[in-house]
């Protein structure tokens, strides 16, 4: 305690100083004479301050503790993957939008790849199945999110330690790709744009066209015939048309009067209707005598059917005759060979010479 | 002036640079040296006997219990103030996600501990610094060791001890409140958030930002304690600014919260 320094002495000129302190033990000489009863309360104070911190400071520890998961128990999850680029120790595993697992280390396996354990809180754990998915999503903004995925909750559920692989989506890899069909989309608006492009020669046809359409030379017609006289004509011609259309209001009403008088022969008093509603009862009445003939016709042809039927019969028994009479001309015919063979009917020579 | 009557000679100026820095390390050894001597006598038993215990709890209360509920409250004001705005604007933007987190990290890591400090340093310590100096330059301590007293344990502990404790305190009641107000301020008042916000702090409050936390609040605390006692029992030479040796022990202090400050900053995020 021999290393405080001497007393130094006191400076002529005492620089500006703080305000004097409130606090302060005095000196043992210049203690003032408060009560021991005050003093012993401060120190009450100061012992309910220690006591306050403690307090706060053991509340703090175990709140973080039991906040980190420390008394929790957990089931271990391991992930697999190519790249564990923005993962990171501590960050969550979200189901449905609710953390329910916390990276806890990251390792290179065999293969080359990527071994992340995930420690599920074993109350959660009933939210993965054995065909839950896992993905290892990567945005623009932000961190990158590890979630997981249960189509069918009746599944088994996934069993401590299991091991998953993790599909990746990155947004950021896209971004290469989208540059260069922006670019690709840039360069054909360049070429669009540009002043040798199809698009500029269209353009600069549609403004010669809307000149001549905007011209006093002939004005649309004009702009769309290309000569300046197809204007007139057009307008005679639509004089023409307009006359034509006069005559045809006349024509029409000539043909009116005469589809009235048509009207008044077919459909009048004396009309052709009338008579061939005559006409038709007439037939009716006909109709019917033709249909009387026609069943005594069939009355007839009853009985003709009956004599086709015996002149059938008769024909038959003239096939059965003519048999008997071709087997009876067989035999004579075989009679008479047998007797021409004979002599003196038989021929002399039997050799046939060849020339 | 003799430079100014003579021209600049660089031999001077070196010399002057060179003492300059010899005056500079002896002050810091002697910071560290008291330092290390308080510490020694702060885990010694024969600190805490019946009428040094009876100073030290009473440097305790001093250095902590006046301050404490204007400062929670003021800190407590400025806590929803800057809570609303990061909140807001995070909402704003879509990102709700991180407005606890950046409410977390910059109030509660930062700011807090920093302007708990600050509080402590401009409210107990440095006053307590210039006691001590002035008891000093007028005998005080040489009086102290004539009637058996050492200086060190009797007049140094007890204010080091003080200090570091309300910034302690007072850091860490600021720092529950601010969660509370945080939780209140995104939330409501109601308890179905408390799942997620607990699951949030956890998340921040990881291993190594705690330790990191932990580390620099104590730091503040021994060098808001430590530097104004320890400035003044050194003779520090009088500069060409006129400023005085509690100042010239202030700035000394602000530079090395700085120096915490950035050393905490670069050990959470790089």
């Amino acid at each position: 305690m021999t290393a405080v320094p001497p007393e130094p002495p006191p400076p002529a000129d005492e620089p500006p100083g703080l305000p004097q302190p409130r606090a302060g033990a005095p000196l043992p000489d210049e203690v003032p004479r408060a009560s021991w009863r005050s003093l012993r309360n401060l120190e009450v104070r100061a012992a309910l301050l220690l006591i306050l911190m403690a307090v706060l400071m053991a509340g703090s520890v175990l709140y973080l503790l039991w906040a980190r998961g420390a008394f929790e128990t957990t089931q271990a999850l391991y992930l697999t993957t190519d790249d564990s680029d923005g993962v990171v120790v501590g960050m969550d595993m979200s189901f449905s939008g609710f953390p329910i697992g916390r990276v806890s280390r990251i390792e290179l396996a065999e293969g080359a790849t990527v071994r992340i354990q995930v420690d599920v809180p074993v109350k959660d754990a009933h939210w993965l199945r054995s065909s839950s998915v896992f993905t290892l999503e990567k945005g623009l903004v932000g961190a990158a999110r590890l979630r997981a995925f249960t189509g069918l909750l009746d599944d088994p559920p996934l069993p401590p330690g299991a091991e998953r692989a993790v599909l990746r989506g990155d947004v950021s890899a896209e971004i290469p790709k989208m540059v260069a069909d922006a670019r690709d989309v840039l360069q054909n608006l360049n070429r669009l744009t540009s002043a040798q492009s199809e698009l500029a020669l269209t353009m600069a046809q549609v403004r010669g066209f809307a000149e001549r359409l905007n011209s006093a030379k002939g004005g649309l017609m004009a702009a769309i015939t290309g000569g300046e006289g197809d204007g007139r004509r057009i307008g005679e011609l639509l004089e023409n048309a307009q006359q034509l259309m006069r005559n045809l209001n006349s024509a029409t009403a000539r043909v009116d009067g005469m589809v009235k008088r048509a009207d008044q022969q077919l459909l009048g008093r004396e009309g052709l209707v009338g008579d061939a509603q005559a006409a038709v009862r007439q037939l009716d009445g006909l109709l019917r005598d033709a249909r009387q003939t026609l069943v005594k016709v069939d009355a007839v042809l009853t009985e003709v059917q009956g004599v086709a039927g015996n002149a059938r019969e008769a024909t038959d028994h003239l096939g059965d005759l003519r048999a008997d009479v071709e087997a009876s001309l067989r035999k004579v015919d075989a009679l008479i060979s047998e007797i021409s063979g004979k002599w003196p009917f038989a021929p002399t020579e039997k050799e046939v010479k060849l020339p | 002036m003799a430079a100014m009557t003579h021209g600049f000679s660089l031999y001077d100026w070196l010399t002057n640079i060179g003492r300059g820095a010899v005056r500079w390390a002896i002050g810091w050894w002697m910071v560290l040296f008291i330092g290390a001597q308080l510490a020694v006598l702060a885990f010694s038993p024969s600190s805490y006997r019946r009428e040094a215990q009876g100073v030290v709890l009473r440097q305790i209360y001093q250095a902590a219990g006046p301050g404490l509920p204007g400062f929670t409250s003021l800190m407590a004001l400025f806590n929803v103030v800057v809570i609303r705005i990061v909140v807001v604007t995070a909402f704003a933007y879509g990102l709700p996600r991180y407005g606890l987190d950046a409410v977390i990290r910059v109030l509660v890591l930062e700011l807090i501990p920093l302007v708990a400090a600050l509080f402590v340093a401009v409210d107990y310590s440095i006053p307590g610094g210039t006691q001590v100096y002035k008891l000093r330059r007028d005998g005080g301590f040489e009086r102290l060791r004539r009637q058996g007293i050492d200086p060190l344990s009797h007049e140094m502990l007890p204010r080091v001890l003080g200090g570091i404790f309300a910034v302690l305190l007072l850091a860490l009641v600021s720092c529950v409140i601010s969660l509370v107000l945080a939780y209140i301020a995104i939330h409501g008042f109601t308890w179905a958030g408390l799942a997620s916000y607990n699951h949030a702090v956890g998340n921040i409050f990881d291993p190594v930002v705690s330790m990191i936390f932990c580390m620099k609040t104590l730091a503040f605390a021994v060098a808001v304690a430590l530097l104004p006692v320890a400035t003044a029992l050194r003779d520090l030479p009088r500069r060409g600014s006129g400023a005085s040796v509690e100042l010239q022990g202030l700035v000394q202090m602000f530079v090395l919260m700085l120096t915490i400050e950035v050393a905490s900053l670069i050990g959470n995020y790089y």
